[in-house]
């Protein structure tokens, strides 16, 4: 009896995923835009809450940087995962949960890039 | 469900390094038919196992819709396998209903089995104080899958909930406040993830230049310790006893039927 | 005579038995007979109720196995002969009145053998307790812990409780050498040792000694082991009684990281397993390889590790004003080296290969040269050019195969002493000797080769002879119907190599035509010495460095050169000296550079060893301080110097090795070789004259057998050996432990 229930209901998912919230591309679109809005409008404050030593416009780079890395994902729920993340992120930025060190972390300051070419990387020692 | 009641039998049998038995079972063990003398074997309980089994195929019989599959496991926990869809009526009836009453949720966590279809196991634990009893709801999802929130049946299951899509990236639908409770502002992944390396991404580290704690990608400097320890016993496979251990797979099972 | 006579009495009883592994390395026709035989009157038994036919005289232990079932065993060894003492393999034949022993016992038919019964696993039960009875409790302190088959078999088979209040045996340790640890009072008389060492190595050092409660295993007075192969008895003993010394309180086999690899230090390319922790090498054990080295090591292969912990090579390092080398970064030594390089070219450049470079970094070193229009490429080891020289492959292979001893009825051996050059090559013939009847003859320095062989004298002129036909030996070499001749390396290069080597190979063709052997099989074989001889010629590097005594270059490369064979006085004062390598050995100290190269363990390297066989050494550990890999060494100067060679990782590397020599990336393949028609009647054209001097191998003794490379060089452990079997073990002085 309950066997009918698991199969139709088996059945039921595999016609349509169940969505997280968008129901297609262009809504998801929107929802991405929408919080590119909020944070691009955020950027200043930011900069300015948590007395960050760079210009708003470095900071609009870097979410601009941040956005179009992902700009290759079309599956709607996966950008509304990467919305739902992206807000809670900003969320925790407005409110000041975060530090500086959180924020900056997005600017990769103190990593040195790794050696591409054979030369430097037999000096560093890594593996070519 | 006889087939079933027999695995499960014995599962029981089988397993011998079971713990001690507490001694709230010492009755149940005298009205055992095969009184079970070795000490480091688990006796059974069976009437423990007759009412579960019963509870279990009374809600199965309830709710057909969602319900898939219901065990009770060797250890007498009765567990019921049940369709992501009907989180929030199953869990509503098990808490109203007359004979249930499992007004109390102890825990709400997630088991991630990354070579099923549907990853993520959520498992629910619940307590009835009226009746004394446990019960345990499973269900299933996948990475993008949302499940339905149980903060509406449950107010404990809010930073339950919380807690699951934090460290395994399950998000839950009309959570009223879903957001990280464990991990540090800005991390990324999921930590109970298997594909989460068990070192992490970045390590952190203060700067003194910057004058600020910076993360940067981890890089180890000692050998990760890694112990080989099956090769000894290998030696003679065949005389090792078998580890089959009870198969909780979701939604492929068939379900309690008369 | 009398005592091959006892040793060979172990291999009668096993004919006996029938147990007849060696037997399917017999020659295709016989084994076609017997094959023939067989199955007209296999046995049927049944294992478990399971029925299985087996040829009679099959043991039962084999019959189980053949069907899966495995029996416990400690004194069984599948490479020993039976002993039958433990009583741990005991099990139930159905309506035998008692349990009988598994490894022993010929089945008979219709037997049903209950490996998993009440009796017999009381039967097990019951031995376990009185093995156990005078076993002492210490395996917390025990190396062998992890890896003890008496700890695993009592867990698996023994009783959870002891019943034992009586007092337990103690024995006296013995001092067998530096290499071996004995705790004997752990021995629970297997004699597995006491037949290893008899029947393998070919010593009569262990032996028991009392009986009952009072039997010990030991050596009666107190001597070293001394053999080449000793250490296989740590590997072989089941309980912790013989244990590794260099080993001793290091680490647990759990906690080590495995990395399978290939030995360098001699040229057979023994498989090994390199045991890791924490980025050093802990132990090196052998890794089963038929083919090669059975699953015995070289007490060279496994104990010369700690030398790559010592006197290593970690920085690059410059010649200073003052003549000191001083350690300098990597940009300053390799734009030193590119600019040398940059200002000399053609045949001023020259490089020089030693015995433990890899085939990668021969690649680049060749192709580097190449680029700078230089083609003076050579080895250390010499091998004479005139007649077919290296062109035919034939020529300096062991085209046999290590295996094909086992299949020869026949083996002369010349001017080699195959016991310390080559000890798995020494082992295989003698096996062969011990189960096939094997005849071996010496030309060449008498040496104790641990077994019985016909000696014709040591002088050039016996090989005349041989060659010639004149030699009373030339009938039984007549008489062979699959004849094996082998050459030592060390023998070809003397002055008069290319002679000798006329003089062999028209041995081998005699040999050939007489005993009308199909056209498959090899006669003719070289023993090379070092690891990186066959590959180098392979590639085409010039064996000998006579050119470069010749040419005075102005810049020499050398890869790991450290024989010697080459000297500062040699060179004009102005030559620039390169060394890469990675130990401070012979050559580095004239170098004018040096740079730190990685060790065998610490990279991923091609080797071919003397039979042609292309394996590989894989990374267990990465290289120490600012060390690298050779070939990516190389690739750097190249990059430096202008002319970048066009690889940039080790399987591009290996991509080009396949360009020029395919069969050195085709791994654990053995790539054959022919036309030995062909290079016997170009050696004919040699007209050069057989010196007078005796025919002697360099190493002539197991005190030669130790140090022999940069690696066991800068071993203390292998110093320890040559000390003790120079002055005796006592000499070595004990470190204070248990």
């Amino acid at each position: 009896m309950a066997t009918t229930a698991a199969t139709r209901a088996a059945g039921g998912a595999a016609k349509a995923v169940k969505p997280i919230f968008s129901r297609d591309v262009d809504e998801a679109k929107r929802r991405a835009r929408e919080l590119y809005r909020a944070w691009y409008r955020e950027v200043p404050n930011t900069v300015c809450i948590y007395q960050l030593d760079i210009t708003t416009q470095q900071g609009r780079e870097k979410l601009r940087e941040m956005f179009n890395k992902n700009k290759h994902v079309t599956d709607p729920r996966v950008v509304d995962m990467l919305v739902i993340k992206g807000k809670m992120e900003l969320q925790e930025t407005i409110n000041v949960w975060k530090q500086k060190t959180h924020i900056m972390r997005y600017f990769h300051e103190s990593e040195t890039p790794r050696p591409t070419d054979f030369l430097s990387k037999f000096y560093t020692g890594h593996d070519p | 469900m006889a087939a079933s009641l027999v695995r499960l039998v014995r599962g029981g049998v089988c397993r011998s390094l079971n713990l001690h038995r507490t001694a709230a079972l010492a009755p149940a063990r005298l009205e055992a038919t095969t009184a079970e003398t070795r000490p480091t074997v688990r006796p059974k309980d069976a009437v423990a196992h007759q009412q579960l089994s019963a509870f279990g195929e009374y809600v199965a019989e309830i709710l057909p819709k969602y319900v898939q599959q219901v065990q009770v496991t060797c250890y007498n926990e009765l567990e019921v396998m049940i369709h992501p869809e009907g989180i929030v009526p199953v869990l509503t009836f098990l808490r109203d209903h007359t004979n249930a009453q499992f007004r109390n949720m102890i825990d709400l966590t997630a088991v991630d089995i990354p070579s099923r279809q549907n990853r993520f196991e959520i498992v629910y634990n619940l307590l009835s104080l009226r009746f004394n009893s446990r019960i345990r709801v499973k269900t299933y999802t996948d990475e993008l899958t949302p499940v339905d929130s149980s903060v509406s049946v449950h107010h404990a299951a809010n930073w339950y909930e919380r807690e699951v899509w934090d460290m395994y990236g399950v998000f839950f639908a009309n959570h009223p406040d879903l957001r990280r409770i464990l991990t540090d502002y800005g991390f990324e992944g999921h930590p109970f993830r298997k594909d989460f390396p068990l070192s992490g991404y970045v390590e952190v580290r203060y700067d003194d230049e910057l004058k600020r704690v910076v993360a940067e990608p981890v890089e180890l400097t000692q050998e990760f310790r890694k112990y080989d320890l099956n090769s000894p016993w290998e030696s003679f496979p065949a005389h090792r006893e078998s580890k089959d251990a009870p198969k909780l797979e979701a939604g492929d099972k068939p379900p309690v039927t008369k | 005579a009398a005592y091959s006579v006892m040793l060979r009495l172990p291999a009668v009883s096993r004919a006996l038995v029938g147990v007849s592994q060696s037997k399917s390395c017999l020659a295709p026709s016989s084994s076609v007979r017997l094959s023939i035989r067989a199955s007209s009157n296999l046995v049927e038994v049944f294992v478990d109720g399971k029925p299985v036919m087996v040829e009679p005289g099959t043991t039962v232990l084999q019959a189980c196995e053949k069907v899966g079932a495995q029996i416990p065993r400690f004194c069984y060894h599948d490479r020993l002969s039976v002993a039958g003492n433990c009583r741990m393999c005991l099990v139930e034949i159905e309506r035998a009145p008692k349990p009988v022993a598994a490894c022993a016992m010929p089945v008979m038919k219709g037997w049903n053998i209950l490996t998993n019964s009440e009796k017999t696993r009381k039967a097990r039960e019951g031995v376990m307790e009185f093995l156990l009875s005078n076993h002492p409790l210490d395996c917390p302190i025990c190396d062998q812990g992890g890896e003890c088959d008496l700890q695993d078999q009592s867990l698996m088979f023994g009783a959870d409780r002891s019943r034992f209040t009586e007092g337990k045996r103690a024995v006296e340790d013995k001092n067998i050498g530096p290499l071996i640890k004995t705790i004997m009072t752990r021995c629970i008389q297997c004699t597995r040792c006491v037949r290893f060492a008899s029947e393998i190595a070919g010593v009569e050092d262990l032996g028991t000694t009392g009986r009952g409660n009072d039997m010990q295993i030991g050596t009666y007075v107190e001597k070293m082991f001394m053999s080449e192969l000793s250490g296989n008895v740590i590997d072989i003993c089941p309980v912790g009684a013989l244990t590794s010394k260099p080993y001793a309180f290091t680490s647990r086999p759990w906690e080590t990281r495995k990395t399978e690899s290939v030995d360098v230090l001699d040229a057979m390319g023994s498989n090994i397993v390199v045991s890791t922790r924490g980025g050093e090498v802990m132990r090196i054990l052998p890794r089963l390889n038929e083919d090669v080295n059975e699953e015995w090591i070289s007490d060279k292969t496994r104990f010369a590790y700690d030398g790559l912990k010592r006197q290593r090579l970690t920085q690059p390092m410059v010649k200073s004003a003052s003549g000191d080398l001083v350690t300098t970064s990597w940009e300053d030594a390799l734009t030193r080296v590119a600019g040398v390089l940059q200002g000399a070219h053609g045949s001023d450049v020259a490089a020089i290969a030693g015995g433990l470079a890899d085939a990668e970094a021969l690649m680049a070193l060749k192709d580097l040269l190449n680029k700078l229009n230089s083609d003076t490429l050579c080895t250390e080891e010499v091998f004479p050019m005139t007649g077919a020289g290296t062109d035919l492959r034939s020529n300096y292979l062991l085209n046999s195969r290590i295996t094909g001893i086992e299949e020869c009825d026949l083996l002369l051996l010349i001017g080699t002493n195959p016991r310390y050059e080559a000890p798995l090559f020494n082992a295989r013939i003698r096996k062969s000797w011990l189960h096939n009847e094997l005849q071996v003859a010496l030309v060449g320095h008498q040496v104790d080769l641990s077994y019985s062989y016909n000696h014709l004298g040591d002088s050039t002129q016996v090989l005349q002879d041989i060659a010639a036909g004149t030699h009373p030996y030339c009938q039984v070499l007549a008489m062979a119907k699959r004849p094996v001749v082998v050459v030592g390396s060390a023998t070809l290069q003397r002055s008069d190599g290319a002679a000798i080597m006329k003089a062999v190979s028209t041995i081998a063709q005699n040999a050939r035509t007489s005993s009308g052997v199909e056209d498959g099989w090899k006669v003719l074989n070289v023993l090379h010495r070092v690891a990186s001889q066959v590959a180098a010629l392979d590639l085409g590097y010039k064996p000998g460095v006579e050119a470069i005594r010749n040419n005075c270059p102005k810049v020499v490369f050398l890869l790991g050169a450290d024989a010697g064979c080459i000297t500062r006085q040699d060179l004009p004062k102005e030559t620039f000296i390169i060394y890469q390598g990675h130990h401070g050995d012979v050559g580095a100290p004239m170098a004018d550079v040096i740079l730190p190269g990685a060790a065998y363990t610490e990279k991923k390297a091609t080797y071919v060893n003397t039979e042609g066989r292309a394996q590989q050494t894989r990374v267990a550990v990465s290289p120490p301080g600012l060390a690298r890999e050779d070939w990516k060494i190389i690739r750097a100067i190249s990059e430096l110097a202008g002319v970048s060679l066009p690889y940039d990782s080790t399987d591009e590397v290996r991509h080009r090795l396949a360009e020029v020599a395919p069969n050195l990336v085709r791994y654990d393949d053995v790539e054959e070789a022919n036309y030995f028609r062909q290079a016997n009647e170009l050696s004919q054209t040699v007209n050069q004259a057989l010196l007078a001097d005796p025919l002697i191998p360099p190493q002539l003794s197991v005190k030669d057998f130790y140090m022999t490379d940069s690696i066991s060089r800068a071993s203390q452990t292998m110093a320890k050996c040559v000390k003790a079997v120079t002055e005796g073990a006592q000499a070595v002085e004990e470190p204070a432990i248990c």
